[in-house]
């Protein structure tokens, strides 16, 4: 066998592109994930029975199917059911934000209730109305808890973006793919594909515990 | 000060107060005793109404604990609550701590806020600890700060649940000098103990709670010397 590395020298214009659509979806979909875990887990802590009701049911349907059922929903079914086009890239973020959405949900809730009941109570007592308590004593708290298994789940996030070949996203795994079909060069382009995941996630891993250890653990 | 006036407390079918009737002027240093689930604490937290009653009503300064919840917030800052865990908020400072309610609940300005919380601390003994956290503090130098987060809003009444029963013997001294120093000030207070010297020393009522009534009532040193109840007299020589 024969290792060249000129074929993935070619290749890594493509390559590199595709990373970056990873990136992108990434971001923008844990962005949007974020926002709409953090609302759902609240609802799901202390929400009024409704709310709460409602973010349980997202979280089970979510947790509860694959994520490539989900995009394939998204993109295929949904212009079906609502006469809405989308195109690929707005599926593929789409997805991240919904499915990192429910995982992020439960996050949220649970550091929310790990926060010993007892310092509720000694905010109430202050005379502080709960939506202060919440600000001011049970999130900041539940924040420093939410960061490990936040990470987690941004790195899951960024390597379910390969699944998004399905629907024909020019990410990274597609790329590679996309390259291989044209010049059979498995082990290059392969390789070259895992590493580039690597060093993304490698890089995200060691961000977040640069900020944990900034962030003191309570 | 406080009125309770045929208070029942239930939880689900369990009578945990049972129509009681009790009131506390100003100015009262009053010490509950009882058996472990008498319904001390119970009592204790319905002032402040961390616990709702279903029964008859309580006034705290002329407000009802089943008022709305602006006259509970305004009854929870009038009654300060010391808890037996402390339950300091670990994210902030000794000081943070201390200015937290006057920032949070009054809007005070931060200096300002800040400026109170250092002298309160002093007042506490624990000026040279302000900017540690409380996982830094031993558990009489944590209680000692709880005291002085409550004091910070200026409470009317101090509730006190077992404030040593957390601590380790040679600890508990430190907290109970300054409990005493806050009634020698004319605090009114309201104390759930097991130190029995203190209640003599520093209480002007002591009250003696049983299956959510109150059983015994009357002046500290005339009980423990002579308790002419006698679950009463039983209880105190468990203690002592
Ligand atoms: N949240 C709750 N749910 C159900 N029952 C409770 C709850 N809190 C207290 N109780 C019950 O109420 C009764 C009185 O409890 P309380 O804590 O007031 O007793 P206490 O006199 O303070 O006892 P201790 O000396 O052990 O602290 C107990 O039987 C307890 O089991
Ligand atoms: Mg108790």
């Amino acid at each position: 066998m024969d290792f060249s590395w000129s074929v993935i020298w070619d290749a890594m214009p493509a390559l590199l592109a595709g990373a970056r659509l990873t990136i992108y979806i990434t971001v923008v979909g844990l962005l949007g994930g974020l926002v709409l875990g953090a609302v759902a887990g609240l609802f799901r802590a202390f929400g009024p029975a409704i709310l709460n009701a409602i973010a349980f049911a997202y979280v089970e349907l979510i947790r509860g199917t694959p994520i490539v059922v989900q995009v394939m929903f998204i993109y295929f079914a949904l212009p079906v059911l609502a006469q809405i086009r989308i195109d690929p890239l707005t599926a593929a973020i789409l997805a991240i934000i919904i499915n990192a959405g429910a995982y992020i949900a439960e996050i949220v809730r649970g550091a929310l209730l790990s926060v010993d009941k007892g310092l509720r109570e000694a905010g109430l007592a202050l005379g502080l109305p709960f939506w202060k308590v919440l600000v001011f004593v049970i999130g900041p708290i539940a924040f420093r808890r939410i960061i490990p298994p936040l990470g987690n789940q941004f790195i899951v996030s960024l390597k379910d973006t390969s699944l998004f070949i399905v629907i024909g996203v020019g990410e990274l795994t597609r790329q590679g793919q996309e390259i291989m079909a044209a010049n059979f060069r498995a082990v290059e382009i392969w390789t070259a594909v895992a590493i580039i995941y690597l060093i993304m996630t490698g890089t995200l891993s060691f961000a977040l515990r640069v900020l944990e250890k900034r962030m003191r653990i309570l | 000060m406080i009125e309770f006036r045929k208070v029942t407390k239930r939880f689900g079918a369990n009578v945990i107060l049972d129509e009681v009737d009790l009131d506390i002027e100003a100015g009262e240093k009053v010490v509950l005793i009882g058996p472990s689930g008498s319904g001390k604490s119970t009592l204790l937290r319905c002032i402040n109404a961390l616990e709702t009653i279903q029964g008859g009503d309580l006034l705290v300064d002329g407000m009802s604990v089943r008022g709305g919840r602006s006259e509970v917030r305004t009854i929870r800052q009038e009654a300060g609550m010391v808890f037996q865990q402390f339950n300091l908020f670990p994210q902030l400072t000794a000081l943070q701590n201390v200015a937290f309610g006057p920032r949070r609940v009054r809007g005070t300005p931060k200096r300002e806020a800040l400026e109170q919380a250092r002298e309160l601390l002093a007042k506490v003994g624990l000026a040279n600890r302000a900017d540690h956290y409380p996982g830094e503090l031993s558990g009489g130098q944590q209680q000692r700060v709880a005291i002085a987060r409550a004091l910070a809003v200026r409470p009317k009444v101090m509730l006190f649940d077992e404030p040593t029963s957390a601590l380790d013997p040679e600890l508990r001294q430190e907290v109970l000098q300054v409990m005493q120093a806050l009634a020698e000030g004319g605090m009114t207070m309201i104390v759930v103990t097991h130190e029995i010297a203190f209640a003599r020393m520093v209480g002007t009522r002591l009250i003696f709670m049983e299956k959510g009534k109150i059983a015994v009532d009357g002046p500290p040193a005339e009980l423990i010397d002579n308790p002419a109840n006698p679950r009463l007299r039983e209880f105190l020589q468990h203690v002592h």
